[in-house]
């Protein structure tokens, strides 16, 4: 016989569990769905939702019986009545623990902290504190695996990519036994841990939270930003997902906070066993939107004031106001009805540190190597004139100054263009076209290189005009004010290659190098219908040899110490893998 | 075009193979992509493509995926061919095309074996 409920809330939620177990006949109540239910009674006498109900009862460090105590100071005579016809009556059984917790709720039993599992049943026993390392009992032989879950998130470790730590000796016992390095054990880690049996079986995972390291636990939950996946998902929702379900997000049981920047809305979720979020967990919000997240294990940050950084949801306008109107995506960026797959993120770091460096630049997702690598070039020949075009207004916006030839008198004239720091950018924050170092970190990313490529494309039109190919040499005429000029590279050419390097690096004039577009460079380190700065040249007795930047800050012939771009050819292998030297009068 | 290589965070989950080997064999090309619309002399980053290619691949060390001693793999249409003798780490995915803007070129292997841990 069905239950007649007097709360009509909880008897809709228990008419719900009614029908999932008519289509999984297994179902039972966890302490999940336990906890869903008593926020529903819990928030009549206080005049609380049940929202906020249900949050006080996942609010980190919340103790069992907290919850019981919290549930039973809200909770109607009638509401008293429904539970207890759940318990008596109900036609979806309850796990014990479950049960257990119902049961006190109504006062029926002390409150029973749910029974831990017995140790070693599953092959593996901890004892003690792991003070000295991690120690306890299993099969005699067996090698223990384990791997630090708390401190993984930041790597690129996978929740079973363990590390051996111990063997179980004769008896079964292993002792002390340790994780290094980036894994190494700080108190309250989460260390999962499995035995390793001869015949290649395995114990049950188990998962043991380190003790006896420190006084206390300082060591918040770890987030992977930038596995944090938001899409929208109509109706004013945000699914929230791990776009690498493969590794986690943070710590199985750590909750993050989103809070959206727009609304000042804020929303919990705890992390799931697999370090990912629930299927079912959704933000409220649009594209554009921003959400700060932050997150505590439980110990650290339990007031979650402290964030770890913003996610953004795609498409959409910024949350942020815009102060200027910013360049349009390249249309690479933009989805199948024209929308950007890409949202921006404002970028507040230094201008400059320490002025214009060639190391600053480097080429993001987009077609036009031959801009990054002719302002490189400019930034080793003659920082001056950046530092100079590149100017701070003090009020979040910057003017880049470019130079623009008028043909009726042969002169260059100033050309300013104003922009923000708003930038295209991935979801984790890191800017999508051109970026400096500290790139993924909005507030510390040296901003003049992708402040100059945004003033371009904003000068030219868009992202896309500036997107598909070019000359470096217009871009040294853009920037210096001063006629470009190509020459074509060839072996009969070479010695007056060499001497127009030569000539333009000792007057502190920016040179560049465009390659062949064929089939000649595999294998080469050196990339076809590409742009390279020239940054320098060498003369040993005959032996003379070209200094080369890749814009990409990385990339280059072997041999030529760090991968950091920068690489030497000789004169004559120059020859044969570039195609024209780009310089000004 | 000459874009940097795409982030192999982003191309790494795609790959059923990660190998180090070397171009055996180009067994087929196909048609040679129509240049770039409009590129002038000198421009570089124009979008220049090659032609797809079917190649034999000898594979020396497999980081990822079941052990093969050959692999006869697809080159898609992009900005770079391979010849024979051509070497570096391959990823591959499940429908045996290479990943990365620029095949065994894209990333060292440092860097390959970086993004598998």
């Amino acid at each position: 016989m069905p239950i007649r409920f007097n709360d009509t809330k909880l008897g809709s939620l228990y008419t719900n569990f009614e029908a999932q177990k008519r289509t999984n006949p297994n179902l039972k109540l966890g302490q999940d769905q336990v906890l869903q239910l008593v926020a529903l009674v819990g928030d009549g006498n206080r005049g609380w939702s049940s929202t906020k109900v249900a949050n006080e009862l996942k609010k980190p460090g919340m103790t069992r019986d907290q919850q019981i105590a919290l549930v039973k100071g809200g909770m109607t005579a009638n509401e008293k009545k429904d539970l207890a016809a759940i318990l008596d009556q109900g036609s979806v059984p309850l796990e014990p623990s479950a049960r257990q917790f119902l049961e006190a709720v109504l006062d029926r039993s002390a409150p029973q902290p749910p029974p831990p599992p017995p140790p070693g049943t599953d092959g593996l026993k901890i004892s003690g504190d792991q003070k000295n390392g991690l120690s306890g009992t299993t099969k005699a032989g067996a090698t223990i695996e384990a791997i630090n879950i708390s401190t993984a998130p930041g790597g690129r470790l996978r929740m079973d990519d363990t590390a051996i730590i111990g063997k179980a000796d004769a008896n079964g016992q292993f002792n002390m036994a340790k994780l290094t390095g980036d894994q190494a054990m700080r108190e309250g880690d989460l260390i999962r841990m499995r035995a390793r049996y001869a015949d290649g079986s395995t114990s049950d995972w188990l998962t043991v939270k380190a003790t006896g390291l420190a006084n206390k636990d300082t060591n918040n939950a770890t987030v992977a930003l930038f596995r944090i996946g938001l899409t929208d998902a109509g109706g004013g929702k945000v699914s929230v997902s791990n776009i690498n379900a493969s590794r986690q997000v943070s710590e199985p049981g750590a909750q993050l906070e989103f809070t959206n920047k727009r609304t000042g809305e804020k929303a919990r979720v705890t992390i799931t066993e697999s370090g990912g979020f629930p299927d079912t967990f959704k933000l409220n919000g649009k594209p554009g939107d921003s959400f700060s997240v932050a997150a505590s294990d439980g110990t650290n940050n339990t007031s979650f004031t402290e964030t770890v950084g913003n996610v953004t949801v795609p498409g959409g306008a910024p949350a942020n106001t815009d102060l200027i109107p910013d360049p349009a995506l390249h249309a690479d960026e933009l989805d199948s009805a024209g929308k950007p797959r890409f949202s921006k993120v404002n970028f507040t770091g230094p201008l400059f540190v320490d002025g214009a460096k060639p190391e600053d630049v480097q080429q993001g997702q987009i077609g036009n190597c031959y801009f990054p690598a002719a302002i490189a070039a400019i930034a080793k020949q003659n920082p001056d004139v950046i530092n100079k075009m590149v100017k701070d207004n003090g009020d979040g916006t910057y003017t880049v100054t470019f130079k623009q030839k008028d043909w009726s008198s042969g002169r260059f004239k100033d050309v300013p263009v104003k922009v923000d720091g708003d930038l295209w950018a991935r979801s984790y924050g890191g800017p999508l076209y051109g970026r400096s170092s500290n790139s993924s970190d909005p507030k510390k990313m040296e901003l003049w290189y992708p402040l100059v490529e945004k003033a371009y494309a904003q000068w030219k039109g868009s992202y896309n005009e500036i997107g598909n190919g070019g000359h470096a040499s217009d871009v040294f005429e853009a920037v210096v004010g001063k006629d470009g000029q190509d020459m074509y590279i060839s072996s009969g050419n070479l010695d007056r290659v060499f001497e127009t390097i030569k000539r333009s690096i000792d007057n502190k004039q920016p040179v560049a190098a465009g390659t062949y577009h064929d089939e000649r460079y595999a294998n080469t380190g050196v990339y076809g219908d590409h742009a390279y700065s020239i940054l320098g040249y060498e003369q040993t007795g005959t032996e003379k040899y070209v200094i080369i930047r890749n814009p990409w800050g990385e990339s280059e012939p072997s041999g030529n110490g760090a991968n950091d771009g920068i690489f030497k050819l000789k004169l004559q292998e120059f020859g044969k893998l570039y195609q024209n030297l780009m310089y000004t009068n | 075009m000459a874009k940097p290589p795409e982030p192999i965070e982003e191309v790494m989950p795609n790959a059923a193979w990660v190998v180090e080997a070397e171009v055996k064999e180009v067994l087929s090309t196909g048609p040679t992509p129509p240049p770039p619309p409009n590129a002038k002399p000198g421009a570089t980053s124009v979008g220049w493509k090659a032609a797809s290619q079917t190649v034999k691949l000898t594979i020396t060390n497999v980081l990822k995926g079941e052990k093969a001693a050959e692999l006869i793999v697809e080159k898609p249409v992009g900005s770079y061919s391979l010849k024979p003798g051509n070497k570096g780490p391959f990823l591959i995915d499940a429908s045996k095309t290479i990943l990365g803007r620029y095949g065994p070129d894209s990333w060292n292997l440092d860097r390959v074996k970086g993004a598998m841990k």
